[in-house]
């Protein structure tokens, strides 16, 4: 039925409908889609991510440490925000392995330039997104205790990537050993032919003594 | 007799005065000035009526205020849950149980915040304006009825101090915007004036209309004159004629244009010119601002629910034992609550369209109104008009003839090509 | 501290109410003194209002209530908005840059205060004369309260005595109302 006014009076049905039906509409179970977000959290997707981290190995942070501090990543890091110090042992001659590993996470813009450039896949993106602080500066730097975070963890928050990773790493790892394997079947080798040459030798040093 | 015992006699009395709730408030003013007096006699002294006069205005003035701003603070939260739940979200759920303490989370913010004025602004007339605003604002609900025997101040000319009041928010918006000195406040200011002075005159005839046939500018008079049942049960309230339904259409739609609400906020019209006059406002003066808009916004219902919705009367026979002045404030949230729905529902007006609508139908239907309203009075002889079916034929024809004539004048109708398809609400 | 009560209760405060109506009515001549003084057109035509706010409440407190609100909703609520509209939307350049034929003149400021001192005096002299030869001073009893139901009276009155002068001052609004829309929609199409 049209007369003048009749759109107002559907146009209010259907708000009223709508108001009224979001108390007691059970049907459509994502009909409020608003996230509760303290209680609800959202599921983050397995790429989604925020900042660098450090993975290592095993149990214990130091010594499983994967990072080398060879400074490829803070050299490549567009808005320079990774800062790097090598160790060094009681001598003072520098080891492989980082004193200081610092990410201001106010100037990281997430690029993960790091990540592609890390050639011993020690340096991964995190997906923390509750970083916050009373403070401009010091809150926002993460250190080396912060940044190391288990390869358990990273299974946890991106199985694919980190599956892959340790795939790579296990590839590279038997390689080596294969590698190894065979130079050292390659030493043996020669030390046996060596070995054999020498007795061969020896043979013949002794083979004129030998009667015929 | 000392002070105690006499405290305690009269506490006993105030718990007393429950078992009617009909007339507690008005006998809590009378055990106030009774208290006083007998305060006064056991200091040695007698009691001036000035006195008493003063003190119990005082406490009327306290009660209607905190009322009010109750209603407001309640109204924040009430109408942000339904334009939510209207848009399939949950609202303010945060603060207190149900997000019912949002107001004072809101009130601590609007007070902490930095007070701004423009250097190039005006001052003291900046200064002014949010005052000049808020007066008459939190004056107007002094002259309703909010049940029997209940108004605070008793005008025969109550309507017309309503509207005469209801003035002063004009000026305001006024100074503000022109105080500002900001392009897009001054034309807020000037959206806001045209509106209002626009809307004000359906607004006043539709009241006017009420006012011939009851007789009276005195809403206590009005209120009473919508008392009773006709055919036994059916309320007599004016909108249930046809021409005071007419009227009270047009008033609700003119209280919606004077307290800038949807679909008539084009004064502080946010995707267009920012917040109109209150651009250049912040903190509490803002705040105070959008009290006296709501206040207001309270009080023009107040008025609506007193002409038109039977004021404090309970609709039905068998409802008579609910105390009137609940009655009253149950409408009153009735009214308010319509007009959250018809903000969730309509889109913001064209300022073109909106003029044409007061000036080309308002004003038109509400001069008809009062054609149809005096045909009922007088078909109806009078007061009789409630049983006689040559009041009723009479001005249900006026009405509705010159609304379809005028309906299919002024609106265009045009359709839709596809049929709309509503996720949820079909 | 009970002869400080007493003394206190016992002040004439009966014949408070009376005197009250200074507080309107010398607001109201202090605003009217700084409409003319201030430099601020918006400004003077604030206090201007604030003139007729007082001047509303000085007719309430007279137990005029009707004339009281009246005065406010036409004064305040149109009169004014008019005045600030016209100055709002007249530039201020323009009115400097307008030859005033009245600067032409080269009147001392002596002679302008005489000639204001002249006007205010006619007027007041007018009124004076209108209050003293009024029916109402002659036998200067006025009624204790006013009638029953002054609106019922007014109203009867608007639609009797005075009907003819109502319908002349309807039919002049009226055109004047359609002419300055004339006016208004031939200036914008030029």
């Amino acid at each position: 039925m049209n007369f003048p006014g009749s759109g107002i009076i559907k146009g209010m049905a259907v708000t009223a409908l709508n108001i009224v039906g979001s108390y007691f509409d059970r049907a459509h179970a994502k009909r409020l889609i608003t996230e509760q977000y303290p209680e609800e959290r959202p599921k983050l997707a397995e790429a989604s991510r925020s900042f660098p981290f450090l993975v290592f190995d095993g149990d214990d942070p130091e010594k499983g440490i994967r990072c080398v501090a060879c400074k490829i990543c803070e050299k490549e890091c567009p808005p320079q925000c990774i800062y790097i110090v090598k160790d060094t042992d009681a001598n003072g001659k520098p080891i492989m392995r980082p004193k200081v590993f610092d990410i201001d996470i106010s100037v990281c813009m997430g690029c993960q330039i790091c990540v592609e450039s890390c050639p011993f896949e020690s340096i991964r993106m995190d997906n923390i997104y509750e970083v916050s602080g009373y403070d401009r500066f010091a809150p926002l730097v993460l250190h080396k205790p912060q940044l190391l975070k288990s390869n358990a963890y990273y299974h946890g928050i991106r199985p694919t990537e980190a599956a892959a990773t340790d795939a790579r790493i296990e590839a590279a790892r038997l390689r080596k050993e294969a590698a190894a394997k065979a130079a050292a079947a390659k030493v043996a080798a020669a030390k046996a032919a060596a070995a054999a040459k020498a007795a061969g030798e020896k043979a013949a040093e002794t083979k004129p003594t030998q009667p015929e | 007799m000392n002070f105690f015992a006499l405290l305690k006699d009269f506490l006993l009395q105030f718990l007393g005065l429950f078992k009617n709730l009909e007339t507690l408030p008005v006998e809590c003013m009378r055990l106030l000035r009774e208290f006083l007096t007998k305060l006064g006699e056991l200091c040695g002294i007698t009691m001036p009526q000035w006195a008493l006069d003063t003190v119990s205005a005082l406490v009327l003035i306290v009660a209607i205020l905190v009322t009010f701003l109750v209603l407001f603070a309640l109204m924040s939260v009430f109408e942000r849950k339904l334009l939510a739940r209207a848009q399939n979200r949950y609202g303010p759920n945060r603060v207190g149980p149900f997000g019912l303490f949002q107001p004072v989370a809101d009130g601590i913010k609007m007070l902490t915040k930095e007070d701004l004025v423009p250097r190039a602004a005006d001052k003291v007339v900046h200064y002014l304006a949010p005052i000049v605003m808020v007066a008459p604002a939190l004056m107007l609900p002094v002259f309703l009825p909010f049940g029997r025997g209940m108004v605070a101040v008793d005008l025969s000319v109550g309507i017309l101090a309503f509207f005469a009041l209801g003035a002063g928010t004009e000026l305001a918006v006024f100074m503000a915007g022109w105080a500002s000195n900001n392009k897009y406040s001054i034309l807020g200011a000037m959206r806001a004036i045209a509106q209002m002075i626009s809307y004000e005159l359906p607004l006043v005839t539709s009241a006017l209309v009420v006012a011939l046939v009851a007789g009276t500018l005195s809403p206590t008079g009005i209120a009473e004159a919508q008392s009773g049942y006709f055919c036994g049960f059916l309320p007599k309230w004016f909108v249930c004629t046809p021409w005071g339904f007419a009227a009270c259409v047009l008033f609700y739609i003119g209280a919606l244009s004077e307290s800038n609400r949807c679909p008539f906020d084009l004064p502080e019209g946010e995707s267009e010119i920012i917040a109109g006059h209150l651009t250049e406002y912040s903190g509490f003066k803002y705040a105070i601002f959008f009290m006296a808009e709501y206040v207001g916004m309270f009080a023009v219902n107040g008025l609506l629910v007193t002409l038109f919705l039977g004021g404090y009367n309970a609709p039905f026979p068998f409802l008579e034992w609910v105390p009137t002045w609940c009655w009253f404030f149950i409408k009153l949230w009735a009214v308010a609550l319509s007009m959250v729905w018809v903000r969730t529902t309509l889109p913001r007006f064209r300022i073109d369209q909106m003029m044409q609508f007061a000036w080309k139908f308002l004003l038109p239907m509400s001069f008809v109104t009062l054609l149809a309203a005096a045909a009922w009075y007088y078909a109806g002889q009078g007061p009789k008009a409630w049983m006689s079916p040559a009041a009723w034929s009479a001005s249900a024809l006026i009405v509705l003839l010159s609304y379809l004539l005028l309906g299919t004048f002024c609106f265009t109708r045009r359709h839709s090509a596809t049929n709309r398809r509503y996720l949820f609400s079909e | 501290m009970h002869a400080l009560f007493q003394k206190i209760a016992a002040l004439p405060w009966d014949q408070l109410p009376q005197w009250l109506f200074l507080i309107p009515g010398l607001l109201m001549l202090l605003a009217a003194f700084a409409a003319v003084c201030l430099r601020n057109l918006i400004h003077s035509a604030l206090c201007v209002v604030l003139s007729f706010i007082c001047l509303g409440v000085l007719f309430m407190a007279l137990g005029a209530e009707f004339v009281g609100f009246v005065q406010l909703l036409v004064y305040v609520g149109a009169v004014a908005m008019l005045i600030l509209f016209a100055i709002l939307l007249t530039p201020a350049s323009e009115v400097q840059a307008s030859n005033n034929p009245l600067s032409n003149f080269r009147l001392s400021s002596a002679l302008h205060a005489a000639a204001g001192a002249a006007v205010s005096f006619l007027v007041l002299a007018g009124l004076l004369a209108a209050i003293a030869f009024s029916p109402r001073a002659a036998n200067a009893e006025l009624p204790a309260q006013p009638a029953a139901a002054p609106v019922a009276l007014i109203g009867e009155n608007l639609l009797t005595y005075t009907l003819l002068p109502l319908l002349g001052i309807a039919v002049l609004l009226t055109a004047a109302l359609v002419g300055a829309a004339l006016i208004a929609k031939e200036d914008s199409k030029s």
